[in-house]
């Protein structure tokens, strides 16, 4: 159990930021490919997800480096072993990383000791292969016991696994406090294709795709909305793209197109969570670090 | 077990060449339409497939003529049998003939025997109605078996374009030999878009600009990497009238470009696996 700390007064960034933008790269390659009955991968779904891991992270770091935005990498533990080149590129850039948990798992699913288990693996993988202690999570499909566990268990400063907010928002339980920043519907897996579906793709064997430019109008909507409040509140965007999805050359035009869009406003900032929750702790009185005390 | 060597990043082009271009067009008529309740034939939605073999590809040939570009003919070996003329046609004019199975057959937990059926029955059916032996295969619905490119190595085959995982070419070490895969994508697809009875999520302009900025990706960046375009078209989609015009304005612009090539997939299978093969017998 939680609680949540309420900010005593309305919540800042600091000065000359009117919007930042978080963009998180989920970097998971093929581990959520979807499974059969007869316990196979679905050799198109399983190929169509590796492009990821294999050229489409790279395509993203390059896109971002070239804009000189610097994002957060959601990565799966398996990927980071399997891929290792492109995880230490990543962080050799700048990146801010975070565990996506181990191969994918859809938490909702696995009872609570199984959950912890694969967290606690996947921290290991980012020490071992990465020398890399992390300070932010992204779970994949949330459980009822995810945030628990990561308050009694984990040293993490920061979760972004929850849809339910605009705004960073702290809680605290189980003697440790954590800051929630929440993510968006408004990500690459919802507008630019339709893999949420359980089931194995359909009998005709495609995903059911929307075009690139639906996506960047989608996007662009969301930003202009976000930009105009921006003005007179704190506002924060939350933008998720895929390796395997916006990795693909026809849709990565769109985060490139996105971004150029973006950065011709003035006062957006593209920050990591890192950033984001360092800049939100200091609306609370004290300033307290949340999670562990120190950071090496 | 067939086992990736690795993506050829040095294939050798020719010289001139920067980024070569497969359009490699699926061909059936009917034969994968899914089927209704009780295991009966679909009509309806195959009968829109039929378009395809009756006159789809006769209008995409007609295209590939005007612009004198060879491509790939991913045919099914039940298709050419019943529609045997425009495979012909296909070959007499230089366009590279390959299998996508006899009849649609779904071959991701077939046994190896009869999945090796399948290969020679299809290799024996397009040998009947044009001459060629052909070197090249996709999967239907794209899903390899585990010992898919295992039996092409045994029966001959150079090529595979059943993944989805790469921009460039890829080697892989099988039983019988070598095979390049020469990987495409979904994402850019005519049936993706605007193939009914698939979900329509554009239109045949909106098609044409997927092609246009996948095409600008891939070759901005193949100044300084080895990059493959590969375009999946479904004979019974982009055949139609309309479509058929996005094509044409989309190979309008292409032929523009001098060090672009469109290419059959064998010849790019030989230009990729080239230097590999050569260091790997020095």
């Amino acid at each position: 159990m939680w609680k949540e700390i309420p900010l005593q007064r309305p919540g800042q960034w600091p000065a000359g930021v009117r919007l930042p933008i978080i963009v998180s790269v989920h970097h998971q390659s093929e581990e959520a490919a979807v499974m059969f009955p007869d316990g196979q991968a679905d050799p198109f779904d399983y190929s169509e997800r590796q492009y990821g891991g294999r050229c489409g992270a790279w395509r993203l770091l390059e896109i971002l480096d070239r804009h000189g935005v610097r994002g957060t990498w959601i990565i799966c533990g398996a990927t980071v072993e399997k891929y290792p080149q492109i995880s230490r590129a990543v962080l050799q850039a700048g990146h801010a990383v975070a565990g996506h948990t181990y191969e994918h798992e859809m938490m909702c699913n696995y009872p609570p000791d199984r959950e912890l288990r694969l967290i606690k693996k996947t921290i290991c993988v980012f020490e071992d292969i990465l020398g890399v202690r992390l300070r932010g999570w992204r779970t994949c499909f949330a459980s009822h016991n995810t945030i628990d566990l990561l308050l009694e268990h984990c040293n993490f400063e920061w979760d972004a696994s929850i849809w339910n907010d605009d705004l960073p928002y702290m809680i605290e339980g189980h003697g440790r406090r954590l800051l929630e920043i929440p993510f968006s519907s408004y990500s690459d897996a919802a507008w630019a294709i339709q893999i949420t579906n359980p089931m194995p793709p359909t009998p005709y064997g495609t995903w059911h795709s929307n075009p690139p430019e639906f996506m960047l109008r989608a996007l662009t909507a969301q930003f202009d909305a976000l930009y105009e409040r921006g003005a007179e509140r704190a506002v924060l965007m939350p933008l998720t793209v895929h390796d395997f999805i916006v990795g693909r050359p026809s849709r990565s035009s769109v985060l490139d197109a996105f971004i150029g869009y973006a950065k011709q406003h003035e006062g957006v900032v593209f920050a990591t969570h890192d950033q984001v929750s360092e800049w939100w702790l200091r609306n609370y009185d004290g300033h307290e670090p949340v999670g562990h005390k120190q950071r090496n | 077990m067939a086992t990736e060597i690795e993506p050829l990043s040095d294939a050798d082009w020719p010289a001139g060449v920067r980024l070569p271009v497969a359009l490699t067009f699926e061909h059936q008529s009917g034969e994968g339409a899914p089927l209704l309740p009780g295991d009966r034939p679909n009509a309806m939605i195959g009968g829109a497939m039929q378009y395809g073999a009756r006159t789809g590809i006769w209008n995409i040939l007609e295209l590939l003529d005007e612009f004198n570009i060879q491509a790939t003919f991913l045919v099914c070996g039940a298709t050419a049998e019943r529609y045997p003329d425009a495979i012909r046609a296909a070959c007499k004019a230089g366009h590279e003939i390959a299998g996508m199975s006899y009849s649609f057959d779904r071959v991701r937990t077939m046994s190896t025997e009869r999945e090796r059926g399948v290969v020679l029955r299809t290799m024996k059916a397009l040998q009947e109605v044009c001459g060629a032996t052909i070197k090249g295969w996709r999967c239907p619905d794209y899903r390899i078996s585990p010992q898919t490119l295992d039996i092409l190595s045994e029966e001959g085959f150079v090529w595979d374009s059943s993944l989805l995982n790469d921009d460039r070419p890829c080697l892989f070490e099988c039983s019988g030999g070598k095979i390049v895969e020469l990987p495409f994508t979904t994402s850019t697809a005519d049936k993706t878009f605007i193939g009914y009875p698939y979900p329509i999520r554009s239109t045949p302009d909106g098609l044409e600009g997927i092609w246009s900025s996948e095409f600008d990706v891939l070759y901005r960046e193949s100044a300084r990497a080895c990059r493959l375009l590969v375009l999946s078209i479904q004979t019974w989609v982009t055949g139609r009238p309309a479509p058929l015009r996005s094509l044409r304005r989309f190979m309008q612009r292409l032929v523009q470009y001098n060090d672009v090539q469109f290419a059959r997939c064998h010849d790019i299978a030989l230009w990729s696996s080239a230097r590999a093969l050569s260091e790997k017998r020095s």
